[in-house]
């Protein structure tokens, strides 16, 4: 296999694995899948690289407030459309019209405010995507960067959940009255959860732009492959969504170089069915784990 | 009504949406003792509890504890005043260790680290079996172990009273003996008890007064030499067969 066929997969693969670990964190306290998560991650990229290339201001100054930006707007999201539905009933299924709702309303306004038009943003100082050769294959410094940077950011979240109130969380995906009856407030760590996972996919959208350009048509593509990479690691859980990004961006460059670029996305569902055929909850799922 | 009143439940009503579950239900639990609460299935015994506990709101009636009232109050108030539930069914968080059960019992809780230890000390002290295996998934112990976990999960915040509802369901004899037997011990250093029982003989072993519910209402209290003399058991089980005394 081509050498540099990997590290491209590698590179596709974080990103998929970042935008699974924003579906995951904000599954874990509220049992929703948020479908508008894909459009986080688009706007991410967009404040970002308005900030970065047409303000011109550094790198950093864009990302913190891209993530910002849409933590707050997927907190907003959190108080207006997930949790008058969850308040109303814990188990309903109300809340998959309402972030669908959110998803087409963000895609329309972030079209109409920005145009067509994807916008290329240049990796921060001293990264670049320029490519020199490491072990016979074609690598940028960026690419190193960003694969490093997910498995960091993957470890990092990873740990929070080993903390008292990363402890809590899991209390309350596994039992929310069980959690209420031992003073959790389960509202309270759905909305930080929101929080958290607006701001991981802000960063996911800068990240990917050096890559991918920023552009509206980065969300439902980027929603697809990072459900399918949480699919495939098990709903909720980080680390086999790392191990499913690479596996899905795999895939997708084989497809690419044995048949043909357009069957990208069949491979990645390709993979995602066949492996969820034999492990129905994914790699690392738990039985007892609800799926979507 | 006892002076010390620690639990004072005045006139309560609640249920679950339009449904009347409780009607107008007294209830006064004193410091320091163990009280029984026995019935039928579908009594309201345990939504008796999780109105206390603030999952439920009352539709009328009150709450009092430790001369506060907590009716409508939410949960993590209410156990900040040291009033905790067990749930039925041994409500555990199943995918989580031991050890992480028991700190979670603590969420929210500002103590230092000695104190925290002392309180591990004093719940595996209880629950030896608990020290044993501090690492082991919740979900994989046995029925008698999970619910010394999830009583010991409670008792991390020291609570002042603790409701259990039916700690022996599901359990072997000797493990029941064995719950009761902590709870005996609980008593003896302060802790005050309501315990929600099927296995009557049992809770009246151990309690120093004992309710008794029939769809949704009090039908009577006493002291467990009282109820066991009187009819109350028999009518709460087999339904207001007559009213006239046993002879």
């Amino acid at each position: 296999m081509d050498p540099d066929l990997l590290v491209g997969a590698l590179t596709a693969g974080s990103l998929y694995a970042l935008v699974a670990m924003g579906f995951n964190i904000l599954y874990r306290p509220t049992n929703v899948f948020n479908f508008a998560q894909g459009d986080l991650v688009m706007l991410g990229a967009m404040v970002g690289a308005t900030v970065i290339t047409v303000l011109g201001l550094p790198w950093f100054v864009g990302a913190g407030l891209a993530m910002l930006a849409v933590a707050a707007l997927a907190l907003l999201e959190e108080k207006v459309a997930v949790a008058p539905v969850l308040n109303r009933s814990a188990t309903g299924h109300g809340w998959v019209i309402t972030t669908l709702a959110v998803s087409m309303i963000l895609a329309n306004l972030v079209g109409l405010g920005w145009g067509p038009d994807p916008i290329a943003v240049k990796p921060p100082w001293p990264l670049s995507t320029e490519t020199f050769e490491l072990l016979g294959a074609n690598v940028s410094s960026y690419q190193i960067a960003v694969v490093v940077v997910t498995v960091a950011l993957v470890l990092g979240v990873e740990a929070f959940y080993a903390t008292r109130a990363g402890k809590a969380v899991l209390a309350v995906a596994e039992d929310r009255d069980a959690a209420l009856l031992r003073g959790i407030n389960p509202n309270r760590l759905s909305s930080w959860s929101f929080f958290l996972g607006g701001g991981i996919a802000a960063l996911t959208g800068v990240l990917a732009a050096p890559v991918l350009y920023a552009s509206t048509g980065l969300g439902p593509s980027l929603l697809l492959k990072g459900f399918a990479a949480a699919a495939v690691g098990g709903i909720g859980n980080n680390r086999g969504a790392l191990i499913a990004g690479y596996v899905i961006g795999l895939a997708e460059a084989i497809a690419a170089t044995v048949l043909s670029p357009g069957y990208q996305l069949a491979a990645t569902f390709a993979v995602m069915l066949a492996i969820l055929l034999v492990r129905p909850h994914g790699l690392f799922g738990r039985a007892e784990a609800r799926t979507v | 009504m006892s002076e010390a009143a620690l639990l004072e439940v005045g006139g309560l009503d609640a249920g679950y949406g339009p449904v009347g579950v409780l009607r107008g239900v007294d209830l006064s639990v004193a410091a320091g003792t163990i009280v029984a609460l026995v019935g039928s299935n579908g009594a309201g015994k345990s939504t008796l509890l999780r109105t206390v506990s603030g999952l439920l709101r009352p539709s009328a009636g009150t709450i009092a504890f430790a001369g506060e009232a907590i009716a409508g109050a939410r949960p993590h108030r209410i156990i900040d005043l040291g009033l905790l539930h067990v749930a039925e069914g041994r409500r555990l968080f199943r995918r989580q260790d031991v050890h992480s059960n028991l700190e979670l019992g603590l969420y929210g809780t500002r103590l230092d680290r000695g104190e925290e230890k002392r309180r591990y000390d004093f719940v595996y002290d209880l629950f030896p079996m608990l020290a044993e295996r501090p690492a082991a998934l919740a979900g994989i112990l046995s029925g008698g172990q999970q619910q010394m976990l999830a009583i010991a999960q409670a008792l991390m915040r020291q609570p002042r009273l603790v409701m259990l509802d039916e700690p022996s369901l599901g359990l072997a004899p000797i493990v029941v003996d064995q719950v009761m037997a902590v709870l005996q011990r609980l008593r003896a250093g302060g802790t005050t008890i309501l315990l929600v029982e099927q296995m009557v003989e049992q809770a009246l072993d151990i309690a120093d007064r004992a309710y008794v519910m029939q769809n949704g209402t009090m039908i009577g209290s006493g002291t467990p030499a009282e109820i066991r003399a009187g009819d109350l058991i028999r009518r709460a089980y087999l339904g207001a067969v007559s009213d006239r005394p046993v002879p």
